[in-house]
């Protein structure tokens, strides 16, 4: 029959680990698929002018703006200048893409109009709203057709 | 080159990736170390009398202790039901198979379980099960131990008998 719980009875509590993972496979679609592209063959990165935004990168379609569609293909330089960032002090693995501090950055690249969504790895004493920083490229070969192509940016030197 | 490559690369795969670590805690360690002995532990609250299956510290409808343990059966009835026809990631059940709530014998709420050893189209609410555990010598403690459940032939339970064990 049952018998009430003391807490002289407790017993030692049971610890699991468990990893709970979420594999994706994203459709690209077709500005975008030849955005990637540029990065894993040519080592580009692609932008598109659109009406009432300048020069969009990543790509867009059509414009939000007076929903026109996007003109001509525009490469853009792979330096630029930081508008936001936000330091991670403590990545969590399968999470995060690098398990030492690193930060999430808004970069602005050259000829661009718009800001890409990136991450800084090292440097980040010197990272701020404005600094220059610069795509650090996976090594051909290893490029996959991917965002993380672009490995991280670098901070320059001011 | 004006132009980014014409072929576009049509998809990208990611994985993510969420470690954590589960500490069963008091009661539920409890649940789980008995499992490994064939043993299903429940708790009674003080108040309604209603015993939780697994055991919870608080009965959560009255707010009072539920802190008597009780053993209750490894057999009982299906109280609701459903035939999973889409393959889950990381789950490795050929479908279709039946994931049914089964309210045991001596609880008042119901576990989740797989129940086998029956044609899914035959699953019914109210109809009698009793589980299937893993040989003596492999059960570890943990929520496989009971592998499953599968009908006992008994004749089904009357609604009144389990709709309120949902």
């Amino acid at each position: 029959m049952g018998e009430r719980n003391r807490t002289a009875d407790r017993v030692e509590p049971l610890r699991q680990d468990l990893v709970l993972a979420f594999p994706y496979k994203h459709s690209t679609g077709e500005t975008i698929g030849r955005f990637l592209a540029g990065l894993k063959e040519q080592k580009k990165i692609w932008g598109r002018r659109v009406s009432g935004l300048g020069v969009v990168v990543p790509p867009v379609d059509y414009s939000e703006v007076d929903a026109s569609p996007a003109r001509e293909w525009v490469e853009v330089a792979d330096t630029g200048t930081v508008t936001a960032c936000a330091v991670v002090h403590r990545p969590i693995e399968g999470l995060h893409p690098f398990p030492h501090p690193f930060a999430y950055v808004l970069v602005r690249l050259d000829g661009a109009d718009t800001a890409l969504a990136h991450v800084v790895r090292d440097g980040l004493q010197r990272l701020r709203v404005g600094a220059r920083v610069r795509a650090v490229w996976a090594p051909d070969g290893e490029r996959k057709g991917t965002i993380r192509d672009i490995v991280c940016f670098e901070v320059l030197e001011s | 080159m004006s132009e980014p490559p014409r072929e576009p690369v049509r998809y990208v795969e990611a994985d993510l990736a969420l470690p954590y670590h589960y500490v069963a805690g008091d009661y539920r360690a409890r649940y789980l170390r008995a499992l490994a002995d064939k043993r299903i532990l429940g708790s009674r609250c003080r108040k309604t009398g209603k015993v939780f299956v697994p055991p919870v510290v608080v009965a959560p409808d009255v707010f009072e202790p539920a802190d008597e343990f009780v053993e209750v059966a490894d057999r009982g009835v299906v109280t609701t039901f459903c035939i999973v026809n889409i393959p889950v990631y990381g789950r490795d059940i050929e479908i279709p198979y039946v994931a049914a709530s089964v309210a045991l014998d001596g609880a008042d709420l119901s576990i989740f379980a797989l129940v086998r050893e029956v044609e899914p189209e035959e699953v019914r609410m109210g109809m009698r099960v009793e589980a299937v555990w893993k040989p003596d010598g492999e059960r570890r403690g943990d929520y496989t131990d009971i592998q499953y459940f599968r009908p006992t032939g008994e004749p089904d339970a009357p609604p009144e008998t389990f709709l309120h064990r949902l």
